[in-house]
């Protein structure tokens, strides 16, 4: 499974410039709480073992709640996220599958209500990068890092 | 029917770095033209408006053929694309539809690599997760195009 090119040696100006994306969106002032969320949900839909076990990782470090990670994909069943995760996790579902359905009416209108434009245009663009990332990884056939 | 959001304006920085994101890309060497048609690809799976509408005119404008434009929808079906063309927009759909797909399968990801060095190919990946975001916020954003009739050239 390893021998697929290995992406920051074979473009590393390109990996460098998608690196300035990750770096825009991490100091736009969105918490990073909510940006782990939103990288969990979109790694389980889009499958992507590298970037699932990075954010899962990262969020556990960073304080997030076991549980709420292993029972993310049912999220809207559960009274565990805030109205503002639940919005951010339903916008992150919507567009990450947007080929599906795009973004309906009340995902938008649920996500306007919690988040002043530029925070959510910051998580729109938080949405696009992991599902990037995902893709990269998923093509690149990048191992997770077990240790 | 007006955006939901202007997302460049909200969150320039956001924009910005998008910008040097994409230049890189549209720098890396791979040819324009295969460029356009990965571009169009996506978008069409997409279903973004903004994103069709500007490839492909920007496509005729550099001279490709609006027939090879409108049969990307059935690639598969047509002589009309070189093996290098294939192997690209095989990739493209791949990658595209990851959730479907869960992985680039072996023979995909083989024949791209056959096509392509390994700058090229990472450049290749790259302009398709580059248009897949593009194509994610203004359809979020229902940015829409105005009409022009007239085809370009």
């Amino acid at each position: 499974m390893t021998n697929r090119i290995k992406l920051y040696e074979a473009f590393p100006e390109g990996l460098s410039a998608m690196g300035g994306v990750g770096t825009a969106v991490h100091d736009s002032g969105l918490e990073h709480s909510l940006i782990e969320l939103v990288d969990a949900r979109a790694s389980q839909i889009n499958g992507c073992a590298f970037c699932l076990n990075m954010h899962v990782t990262n969020a556990v470090k960073g304080g997030e709640n076991e549980m709420r990670l292993l029972v993310l994909p049912a999220w809207r069943e559960t009274t565990w996220f805030t109205e503002r995760e639940r919005a951010a996790l339903a916008l992150t579902e919507a567009m990450t599958l947007i080929a599906e359905n795009h973004v309906p009416d009340d995902v938008w209108e649920a996500a306007a209500e919690e988040f002043e434009e530029r925070e959510l245009s910051a998580l729109m663009l938080a949405i696009c990068q992991i599902n990037a990332w995902n893709r990269l990884q998923v093509a690149t056939e990048a191992p997770p890092r077990l240790d | 029917m007006p955006p939901r959001i202007n997302y460049a304006e909200a969150f320039p920085e956001g924009q910005k770095a998008m910008y040097g994101f994409a230049k890189a890309v549209h720098q890396s060497g791979l040819e324009h033209s295969l460029i356009q048609l990965v571009l169009t690809r996506a978008s069409q799976i997409n279903g973004c408006a903004w994103c069709l509408n500007m490839h492909t005119r920007d496509a005729i404008k550099a001279g490709e053929q609006p027939r090879r434009l409108h049969l990307l929808h059935a690639w598969r079906e047509t002589p009309l694309y070189s093996e290098r063309e294939r192997a690209a927009l095989a990739l493209t759909e791949s990658m595209t539809l990851i959730a479907k797909t869960r992985q680039v399968p072996d023979d995909v990801y083989d024949a791209a690599a056959a096509q392509f060095n390994e700058h090229d190919l990472a450049a290749l990946m790259l302009t398709i997760v580059e248009i897949n975001t593009w194509n994610r916020l203004a359809i979020t954003a229902e940015k829409s195009p105005v009409l022009d009739q007239t085809l370009p050239g």
